[in-house]
């Protein structure tokens, strides 16, 4: 390779041109991602949740976990936001608890990458439908066949892997907030 | 060339798909809807039209041995330019596009015609050209889009077209196999059309 | 341990960069003709999807990451791939003539070649610690090889069949890869995590 001096110089502009002008869009639109962020698990609260007045976002260990008030100051339940892996990527998910960890109200699939028709489906109202006032103890299971009991989610035909990674995800993290004595007051 | 030439050459007889085959790792991951193949085509379009017009611009300062490192680095920072303000402005489709925004980089449509064409060639030449590929790009993506949605969902734009009652989607269609099969499809009916 | 071997067996087989995410495509469907020429292109993939991987993450948690420099990364990631790309092609082109001349034109083919990059984002995009960074561009490498060489059996086999007018070349090639594609869907059972 010879070391063309006019090319390098050339490269050099151009990397710092390219740099400069990147920086610049970046830093106009970087606040705006930040906020988008936050806003798909805020209104992922507001679908599932209802009667709360504040929500203030705490850490429990790596979790990102957001308290709901009501008017009367006290706390109504927790929402919180887990992530594990599915079958093609990561799956994360908001779920609502109750006070005392026992019962689910809800869950939203913020962000999967499951094949679509298939794993995707977990989005789907029909499968997280299953999650509302669903209790916890001793973990939430997973079932092929109808379910029997209320800890348990009938997983979706053909899509066993992503179905199992929602339910692990959800059960290892409410164990972990719990541990942490979220669930405690 | 005639500019009237110029103008359509993309849209059919140099199709950077269909006939070209050029470009197609963006071209069958993200065709699995018509928002989707829409988005990525705007993309192209915006990329590969500014691309064109600083590499027609700089390229008689540019020396020969750097010229695909420069151009490179040019595209790569349109195509930033780009995810950037999906990700501001469309985070869902930002999401549903993935890593193959960033793989417009390497996509060869674009590095091949700033190299073939707007590197030689005039500002408004070099500028329909990139319209004309891009277009081309764009409604190929399209077509390939809505028959994969359709027959793998039965819905175009998320609109039902063909109810579940009567017909059970080919969920094939909308997966990675699905996708090499309709375009192999759509390139023998280029063929036959063409006649070559 | 175990995790850097499901990360193999993920990638080779079950996640295939070709079949599965589209990677790969122009030499796939250019090179695969012959099964020479396959395996001097997978070869120079693998070490160059290793090497890539491997410094590109390095450069992101120790440079970007801690500069704040982020969105810089499509950049910096296509001029880390493409020197390496030339480094690789001076290296062997002075330690090794004849594999310099097996492999020809394909070794800077790579640098335009979306395995390369795409690798390095899915490899970003899932935060893999270093090691596993390392192994996910391997196999990545390795599964690129495995369907080429596949291609490239299949291609021969093809050039003794009637192939109908207006399926011959890219199109038979596509409709293979989509058969292809098909068959190693079966291979999704093999993880049950």
């Amino acid at each position: 390779m010879r070391f063309n001096l006019k090319g390098i110089f050339v490269l050099a502009i151009t990397c710092s041109l390219c740099g400069f002008l990147l920086s610049l869009v970046y830093s106009s639109a970087k606040d705006k991602i930040k906020d988008n962020q936050k806003k798909a698990i805020y209104q992922a609260i507001e679908k599932i949740a209802k009667g709360y007045k504040e929500v203030v976002p705490i850490k429990v260990r790596s979790i990102d976990v957001y308290k709901l008030i009501d008017e009367k100051e006290k706390i109504m339940g927790y929402a919180f936001l887990v992530e594990g892996q599915g079958y093609q990527d990561k799956i994360k998910i908001l779920g609502v608890i109750n006070k005392s960890g026992t019962t689910l109200k809800g869950i939203e699939i913020i962000d999967s990458k499951e094949t679509p028709g298939l794993g995707a489906r977990i989005g789907e109202e029909f499968f997280t439908s299953q999650f509302k006032n669903l209790k916890v103890f001793p973990s939430i299971q997973l079932t092929q066949k109808e379910k029997v009991k209320n800890n348990q989610v009938k997983a979706i035909t053909g899509a066993t892997v992503s179905s199992t990674a929602v339910v692990n995800i959800l059960d290892k993290g409410i164990k972990e907030l719990r541990e942490a004595g979220v669930f405690n007051d | 060339m005639k500019k009237g030439k110029e103008w359509i050459k993309g849209l059919w007889k140099e199709h950077p798909v269909f006939r070209m085959l050029l470009g197609m790792c963006p071209t069958l991951a993200v065709t699995t809807s018509v928002i989707n193949a829409i988005f990525m085509g705007v993309a192209v379009i915006f990329v590969l039209f500014f691309s064109s017009l600083i590499v027609s611009l700089i390229r008689k300062l540019v020396p020969p041995q750097v010229r695909i490192a420069v151009y490179t680095v040019i595209i790569a920072s349109f195509v930033t330019i780009v995810d950037i303000y999906f990700k501001a402005n469309f985070p869902q489709m930002s999401k549903a596009l993935g890593p193959y925004v960033p793989l417009i980089i390497v996509n060869c449509i674009i590095l091949g015609r700033c190299e073939a064409f707007a590197s030689k060639n005039r500002l408004i030449p070099s500028l329909i050209d990139a319209l004309s590929i891009g277009i081309g790009f764009f409604w190929g993506l399209v077509v390939l889009g809505a028959i994969r949605e359709i027959l793998g969902t039965g819905r175009v734009l998320g609109i039902k077209i063909l109810s579940a009652s009567y017909y059970n989607p080919m969920v094939v269609m909308i997966l990675p196999a699905g996708a090499f099969l309709v375009l192999g499809g759509l390139v023998a009916i280029m063929n036959k059309l063409e006649g070559r | 341990m175990k995790e850097l071997f499901q990360i193999f067996i993920s990638t080779v087989l079950i996640h295939n960069f070709v079949l599965s995410y589209f990677l790969g495509l122009c030499p796939f469907l250019g090179v695969s003709g012959k099964e020479k020429s396959a395996l001097g292109m997978g070869l120079a993939v693998i070490f160059v999807m290793t090497l890539s991987s491997s410094v590109s993450w390095l450069i992101y948690h120790f440079i970007l990451v801690k500069l704040g420099l982020v969105f810089l990364a499509y950049v910096v990631f296509i001029l880390v791939i493409a020197s390496l790309v030339q480094i690789v092609e001076m290296f062997v082109r002075r330690y090794s003539p004849a594999l310099f001349k097996a492999l020809g034109i394909y070794l800077p083919l790579i640098t335009t070649n979306c395995a390369i990059l795409g690798c390095v984002l899915f490899m970003i995009a899932r935060d893999y610690h270093f090691w596993a960074a390392v192994v996910f561009g391997f196999s990545g490498g390795v599964g690129f090889l495995l369907v080429l060489l596949i291609m490239a059996g299949i291609r021969e086999e093809l050039n003794y069949a009637d192939v109908p007018w207006v399926f011959k070349g890219a199109s038979i090639s596509l409709i293979t890869a989509g058969l292809l594609a098909l068959t190693f869907m079966g291979f999704s059972g093999l993880l049950t995590s």
